[in-house]
Formats: C-alpha cells, structure tokens, sequence
C-alpha cells in the first residue's frame, strides 16, 4: 500500500472531489460531508467512469407510496447507467454485497510543515490516500 | 407604474391570470426531494434524471451529442468504429398537425444533411436517418423520394408511438416509397402516450421504471402487424428495423405466432410460409438495451433461437443515460456471432 498525498483538506470541501491517477488505476476521492472516501473509477457493470458521476442522496427503503429521502452527499450514481453505490463502503445499493466497487482507505493527516510546530485540524490538513 | 392601493376600481373581477415562479429555485425551496429531481413541467411525462450520460456533456460547451469532435473522441475513436447511424431525436408523432409534423421531418432531414452529414462527415463514418411523420403517409413519401441517392442517408425512421399498429394500409405510401428507394424503415422508441398517440399498455404506466421497462410493447405489436398484415408479401424488397425495441423477447413470441398462424391461416391466406420465415428477408432488430440476465447462458441461448446471427446489429444509444458499451454490454460471444452482430448484419442491411 503506497501513500498519496491528494490535496489540502481546504482544496476539497464537501461535497467535492478528486479523481486522481494512480499507475494505470483512477481512483475518485470524496468529500462526503465531512468524511472522506475514496472508489475505483470503474463501474463493475460496463466500465464506466464512475466517479465522475452524481454525488447525491437517494429514497430509501420504504413502504409502497411512502417516500424517505435521505443519504444526502452520499450516494454516487454512474455517469451513464445511474446504478447507485454508497460511496462510504462502495457498496450497490441494489445488490450490496455482489455488486461494489473496491474501496481505499483516505486519511487526513498533517500538513508536513506543520508536525512539529502546530496543533492540527482538519482545516489545514492534508488528504492522504492510501491505495 | 402605480404606487400599491392606489389605483381606481373598476368593478372588475378577472377570473384567470396566470403567476409563475420567477425560477426553479423558488419552486425548489417548496418542493422536497425525490420530486425536486423528477418535476418537470411541459415534459413528456415520464422522467429519469439521468437523461445523458453524465461524462457526454461536450466540453466546450452544448449538450451531450451536439459536437462531432467530442462525439468521435468519445465513441467512434474509442471504439473504433467504421460507421456510426445516427437516429435524431425530433419526436413528430405525437403532433396533431400533420403539416407540422411533415415540415419539422424536413427541416431535421435538412439539418443532419447539412452538419452531421455534410459539414462533420469528410471521412463518411457517420450515416442518417430519413426522418418521417406518419400522420400523413403521402407526405412522408415525398420527403423519402426528395432524398432518393443521398450518399450517407441509409435508412427512413420513425417514433414507434402510432394511433395504429404499423402494419396497417394506410401506412402504405411509406413503404413503398422506402421500398421503391431502397431505405430500410426503422422504428425507435418514442412519442407511445403521448399527443395523439395511444399507449401500448392497458392505460399510462405510473414511473419511469414502468414505462421504459414496457417500451418494448410496442415494438411487438408493429412487428406482429407487419407480418399478419402481409406488408413484406406486398412489399416483397422491403426491410424493417426495430430500434431499442428490446432483443430476447422476439423468439418466444415468434412461437406464438407461428403456432396461432397453424389454426388461424385462414385469416391471413396472404401469408404462405410461417411468419418468422420473414424475418431473416426483412427484419432486423438493434442490441440496445440488451437484456442481461445474471447466467449468460440463458441470453446467448435467446441470441441462437432467434437467429441472431442474422437479424441483431449492435448500437449503443449513446450518448444516452443507458448506452451500451461495445466492450463490456455483451457476454463472450463466439467469434463469427461477434462478427456478425456488431458489423456483418449492418454493413449488408445498409450496404456499407
């Protein structure tokens, strides 16, 4: 596992994101609310560009006629055929567990200038993959 | 303009003024999600808020579609395609007006000569569709002899939404016109409910999910009136292309008919063979979307029973929200079966 720096935690608010090129890999890395999370750019159905899909919310399970919108910022859906995934575990949402997409781990860790010195937030971090 | 309260009463009550929102953001703030994705007024009822491809959005500007240089980096460059048909999208059948509907027919036929045709096409990969309205067959005729020997039209279209199953006679002038020219007569999905149009399901469907799921009805009933009317018997040169019509329904339902036809020949004495012996002379169907079942076998087994190897063509509908990809849409064909769907039925039918 290789250590990329993606950007200052500034540069990627919620909401936004990075795709980043990675050796022959694309890897899309996700502000979602606050949280960061990181997919392959490939959708398992026909090789999409997923992650330059809509970062969105969705209905959720419910009765017949009953509508409950939620999951707001955190479900992507494929730029061509809108399959959902949920871009906390890059999990379908029709069929989680036989259809998702690989997942990498993303943390915020200090800006390098700043180890020594400087108490750390999350406003001044950086946005590490680890892929 | 008059100060608030000022103004003189005249003892008027005007009952129908109409206010709008001054934009969709002031809607929005009313209206809660899912339906903030979905409303959309004066559209053609049935929704998906995906519409394109989201990565087909041309990157200098202009919608998914509008500028052949990013059409041919994304598609006929990524694939490697020799020819691309292209299918405007200008939904005419469902216009009452007959005369309007054949003058937008010319003016798309006009168009696509112009640009995608002429201007964009010094190489030629890109062939047209004759765009006719059937609410006047005699018109359409017209336009179709007004095209007769154009180098990149290969084909006359049409929306698949009708007042009557194509089949019919009065729809006659069209195909004798496409036979007469040499133009297959392709049918793609739209304008079904909508206008003037019938529905081909016992009533409107309530979603989206539905009525895509049901589009391919209609392709059903225009083949199935196609051959019980006789119309390749009459029209013996005559093919017909069924566009995004759906693929894995056509052999079941060809065993159906051709077991009706053994106790019901005698209503249709025209025919003198079994109706799917027309289809390889005279039908063809386009791949997308192909249906996908979780076991292969079962598709490639709907592929071999209803003689695919003859009669499917691939497309992609792009730049479409469910376009197929010609890598991935497909299960691992034999090699000649490949051969023929993604290019040998094309290039004969369109004599490419």
């Amino acid at each position: 596992m290789e250590r990329y720096v993606v950007c200052k935690t500034t540069e990627m608010l919620p909401g936004q994101r990075e795709i980043v090129q990675i050796g022959r890999g694309s890897i899309g890395v996700f502000n979602a609310n606050g949280n960061y999370y990181a997919l392959r750019n490939s959708c398992p159905h026909q090789g999409a560009p997923l992650c330059v899909g809509r970062l969105t919310g969705t209905t959720l399970p419910s009765q017949p006629g009953n509508y409950h919108y939620g999951r707001e910022g955190e479900i992507l859906a494929c730029p061509w055929h809108g399959w959902e995934f949920d871009v906390t575990t890059g999990k379908s949402l029709f069929n989680p567990h036989k259809c998702l997409v690989k997942s990498y781990e993303v943390a915020v860790e200090p800006l390098e200038e700043n180890i020594e010195t400087y108490p750390v937030t999350v406003e001044d971090g950086l946005v590490v993959l680890y892929a | 303009m008059a100060e608030k309260g000022t103004e003189k009463k005249n003892g008027i009550i005007d009952c129908d003024v109409h206010v709008y929102p001054k934009s969709r953001e002031e809607l929005n703030k009313y209206l809660p999600l899912p339906w903030r994705d979905r409303y959309h007024p004066l559209n053609r009822a049935y929704g998906n808020i995906q519409g394109n491809r989201k990565d087909a959005k041309a990157p200098g500007g202009g919608g998914a579609g509008t500028d052949p240089n990013f059409l041919r980096y994304q598609l006929v460059n990524e694939y490697g395609m020799d020819h691309c048909i292209l299918l405007p999208r200008a939904m005419l059948n469902n216009l009452p007006d007959p005369d309007m509907a054949t003058a937008v027919a010319a003016a798309y036929n006009d168009w696509l000569a112009d640009t995608w045709l002429g201007e964009y096409n010094d190489d030629g990969v890109f062939k047209g569709s004759l765009y006719v309205a059937t609410q006047d067959p005699i018109a359409a005729a017209k336009e179709i002899e007004r095209w007769a020997g154009h180098p990149h039209f290969v084909q006359v279209m049409t929306d698949s939404g009708a007042r009557a199953p194509f089949g019919q006679r009065q729809y006659y002038p069209i195909y004798e016109a496409c036979e007469k020219y040499g133009f297959p007569f392709a049918i793609h999905p739209g304008t079904d409910g909508m206008g003037i149009n019938h529905q081909p399901t016992p009533g409107h469907p309530t979603r989206y999910i539905e009525f895509h799921t049901c589009l391919s009805l209609a392709f059903q009933a225009h083949l199935v009136s196609f051959l019980t009317e006789g119309v390749f018997v009459k029209y013996p040169k005559l093919k017909v292309v069924l566009v995004e019509g759906g693929v894995s329904w056509l052999a079941p339902l060809m065993w159906r008919l051709d077991a009706e036809y053994k106790g019901l020949r005698y209503e249709v004495p025209w025919l003198e063979k079994c109706p799917s012996e027309f289809l390889r002379d005279h039908v063809r169907l386009t791949s997308q979307p192909i249906e996908r079942p979780d076991n292969d076998k079962y598709l490639l087994t709907m592929l071999e029973a209803m003689d695919a190897e003859h009669i499917l063509m691939f497309s992609s509908d792009y730049p479409h929200w469910d376009f197929d990809s010609p890598k991935r849409a497909f299960p691992k064909l034999p090699d000649s079966l490949h051969r023929r769907i993604f290019y040998e039925n094309a290039k004969e039918l369109y004599k490419l």
